[in-house]
Order: structure tokens, then C-alpha cells, then sequence
């Protein structure tokens, strides 16, 4: 392997998303993020002066939330509670394999 | 590559209404969701299912599969017929063209070139807009996280052939992992997305491979350390072998199995790093010679110990 066909990743949570970086990310319309953002269904996104930024747990969210629209025609209220209900879950497994329980 | 019968895998007859699918879908995918199931291969189904409806529940899509399909039985050899090259504009909805590249062949052969359905391609029209974004999950070691190695992955990603048409092209990249990873995090490889002004990322979402010793909790590592019962009654400097080399741990006197030591920094490298997380195990040796039982049988006698009467207190 040459040294030069080594790609250098970063890590998300030191270089933030922007609002379109998110969308582009998830194959949505920023419009729609927008919407979902002024409802509150992003309870961990950072606004900085008017600038919107997310970290991986947002597009994680989004994935989420975008598929049980799509999947379900869930309204968009429905799918952010069945992404808290989700993210609740992911950390109480956390906990269980924490404790070697899982 | 194989037939794939969609109807089938979703259960519904061929003539059965767009309503009927969107149903035996959702049941579906409620079932094989794979944040939620419990059937073992809910992943696998669930893109299957996604693909099914993919097609069946795109009228352009289901009418050529329909018109193509005929006589076909599953799991037959197929392939497309010579000329095949869907001459209609596909009015992209639904899955993305990430999505769609996890499908299978015999999705790739009769649709990857029906048009993509991202940004950049709509209209038809090449126009100078950002390349899109592709993801891909990657599993790694704990170890991965501790020094910088290369790693290799192997993806499929939608990708314009030599004539421009999309289609789906299996990679592999060779990865630096930033040290410091942890499950969770997205890895971003600029401009490996798909082409554009400027080409798109590559987000790679990071998930760690079960450990035969250690767990992780976002940046701390948790493990067990078995300890003799005199290093836990009388303290000790014992060993302790971590991904980023060996580390020497003192076990305070008195130590008590079940309760855990915090060894502050040794975990998952960061701003701050993670700790490791000792659960202490008294491991108590085998009395199966005649001279250790003797030793035990001393024991019993010099101590006045009623393990249960701690309990009590």
C-alpha cells in the first residue's frame, strides 16, 4: 500500500455539518430540515448566530426520522417521537453492554 | 444473476393495487425494522423489502419490471435483454441513490441506469451542483481506535459508467482511522462522494466490532480484572493489557470484588480521552492439592469469617 493512496478521514464531532451538508447527507430537500428544525425535532442541534450546525448524532436522527416518514408516511411529529423513543433505547443498550448485561 | 419475484417478497398478488403494497410493506417493514426486530436477519430482509417496494411502489419501475418480468420464475438466471436501457426519465422519489446501490444485481442491472433520483441529476441536464453525499457503515476494532491504521473497505456506491450513465461501482479505499474514534461517530472523507463542483463526502458511520474483552462506552473501555483473593485483601501492582500497550494498575488493600477501579485516561484517545473501567473479580484458586487444601483448611481455622454475616450488616 503507498503512502499516497491512504485517505485521511475527520471525525464529524471536530469538523460540525452544516444545514445543507446534513441534507445532502440524509438525500433530503434543506426544506425540509428547516421545517423539522423551527418544530423542534432536533432537540441536540446548535444554532450559532442564525448558522445551524450538527454533529453525527443529528444525521443519525435525520436518517431515522426520514425513513419512518418515508416508510410509514408518519407525520413529522410521530417520527421524532419514535426517535427519541430510539435514541432512549440506544442508550439504556448502552447502559446493558456497560454492565456486560447485553 | 438470479430472478428476483418483488410480489413474492412483499406477499401480494401481481395485480394487486398500489394501496395493497404501500399495506404489505409497512407490515413488513414493521416487523423487520432493524432498529427494533428480533428476527436475526431483520437487516437482510429489511433492504430486501426496501428494494421490493422500491420497485413496486413506483409505477415507472413496476411497469417495467411487469413488462420485463414475464415468464420468469425466482431464482432463475436472468439477465436483462441486449438493448435494455430504459428510455424514460425516472421521477425520482423515495430511496436515495445510496439506498439504492445497497440493492441487489438484479436491482443494479434493471434499474441502475434508469436515472438517478439525487440532486445533480434531476433535469437531466448536467449543471455544476455539489456532488451528492455517500455513506457507508464500518466496522472496526477497539484497537482501530487507539493508533492510526489504515484500514481497508470495500463499499458499493452509485457511480456514472463510461458513457455517463449511472450505475453502481464496487470500491475499496484505503481509510486512515483517526485515532480517538468511537461507536457512534461519522468519519468524513471529503470529496469521495459522488462527483460534482465540489465532488461530495464520503460519511463513514463507525461501529466497533464485539470485543472478546474489553466493552465501550462511548470513550471509556470497560473489562474485568480477576485478581487473586491476597492481591484484593493485601493490595497489589498488577498488569493490565490495553490496546494502547500494557499499563500497571495498584489495587488498593481491602479490594472488594464487584466494585470497580478507574484508571483516568487510559480509554478511547480524545479531548478528554476516555478511562478504563476495572470490574474486580476475586478468582479463587482450586483447592486440587493435597498441600492447597491444607492451606485452606489453615484458613478456615485462623479466620473467624462468615461470609454470609457480612451480608446481614
Amino acid at each position: 500500500m503507498r503512502e499516497r493512496d491512504i485517505l485521511e478521514g475527520q471525525l464529524l464531532e471536530e469538523a460540525w455539518l452544516t444545514l445543507d451538508q446534513l441534507a445532502a447527507a440524509c438525500s433530503v430537500d434543506p426544506d425540509w430540515l428547516l421545517l423539522h428544525l423551527e418544530e423542534g425535532f432536533f432537540p441536540q442541534a446548535r444554532s450559532v448566530a442564525g448558522v445551524w450546525r450538527f454533529s453525527g448524532a443529528a444525521l443519525v436522527r435525520a436518517r431515522r426520522m426520514r425513513r419512518l416518514e418515508r416508510d410509514f408516511d408518519a407525520v413529522p411529529e410521530m417520527a421524532a417521537l419514535v426517535a427519541d423513543l430510539l435514541e432512549e433505547m440506544d442508550a439504556l443498550r448502552a447502559r446493558l453492554r456497560r454492565a456486560g448485561l447485553d | 444473476m438470479q430472478f428476483k419475484d418483488y410480489y413474492q417478497t412483499l406477499g401480494v398478488a401481481r395485480d394487486a393495487k398500489a394501496d395493497d403494497i404501500k399495506k404489505a410493506f409497512r407490515k413488513l417493514a414493521r416487523k423487520y425494522h432493524p432498529d427494533v426486530s428480533r428476527e436475526t436477519d431483520a437487516e437482510a430482509r429489511m433492504k430486501e423489502l426496501n428494494e421490493a417496494n422500491a420497485v413496486l411502489s413506483d409505477p415507472e419501475k413496476r411497469a417495467a419490471y411487469d413488462q420485463l418480468g414475464k415468464g420468469w420464475q425466482p431464482g432463475q438466471d436472468f439477465r436483462a435483454p441486449p438493448g435494455w436501457d430504459a428510455p424514460f426519465e425516472h421521477a425520482g422519489r423515495g430511496y436515495s441513490p445510496d439506498e439504492e446501490a445497497g440493492f441487489s444485481d438484479f436491482f443494479s442491472e434493471l434499474f441502475g441506469r434508469m436515472g438517478g433520483t439525487g440532486p445533480g441529476r434531476r433535469g437531466g441536464a448536467r449543471t455544476a451542483r455539489r456532488g451528492e453525499d455517500h455513506h457507508a457503515r464500518v466496522l472496526l476494532d477497539v484497537e482501530d481506535a487507539f493508533g492510526g491504521v489504515s484500514r481497508q473497505i470495500a463499499l458499493r456506491i452509485p457511480a456514472a459508467d463510461a458513457s455517463g450513465r449511472p450505475g453502481y461501482q464496487d470500491r475499496t479505499l484505503n481509510v486512515k482511522i483517526p485515532r480517538g474514534v468511537c461507536p457512534g461517530q461519522v468519519i468524513r472523507l471529503a470529496g469521495q462522494g459522488a462527483p460534482g463542483a465540489p465532488a461530495g463526502d464520503l460519511l463513514l458511520e463507525v461501529e466497533f466490532r464485539p470485543h472478546p474483552r474489553f466493552r465501550v462506552d462511548g470513550r471509556d473501555l470497560l473489562l474485568t480484572l480477576p485478581l487473586a483473593p491476597w492481591e484484593a485483601a493485601l493490595g497489589a501492582v498488577v498488569p493490565v493489557a490495553l490496546p494502547g500497550g500494557e499499563v500497571r494498575v495498584r489495587v488498593p488493600e481491602g479490594a472488594r470484588g464487584g466494585s470497580q477501579l478507574r484508571v483516568r485516561g487510559k480509554g478511547i484517545p480524545g479531548e478528554p480521552p476516555g478511562d478504563v473501567l476495572l470490574d474486580l473479580r476475586i478468582v479463587v484458586p482450586p483447592a486440587d492439592t493435597p498441600r492447597a487444601r491444607e492451606f485452606y483448611e489453615s484458613m478456615s481455622r485462623e479466620f473467624a469469617f462468615d461470609p454470609r454475616g457480612t451480608e446481614r450488616t
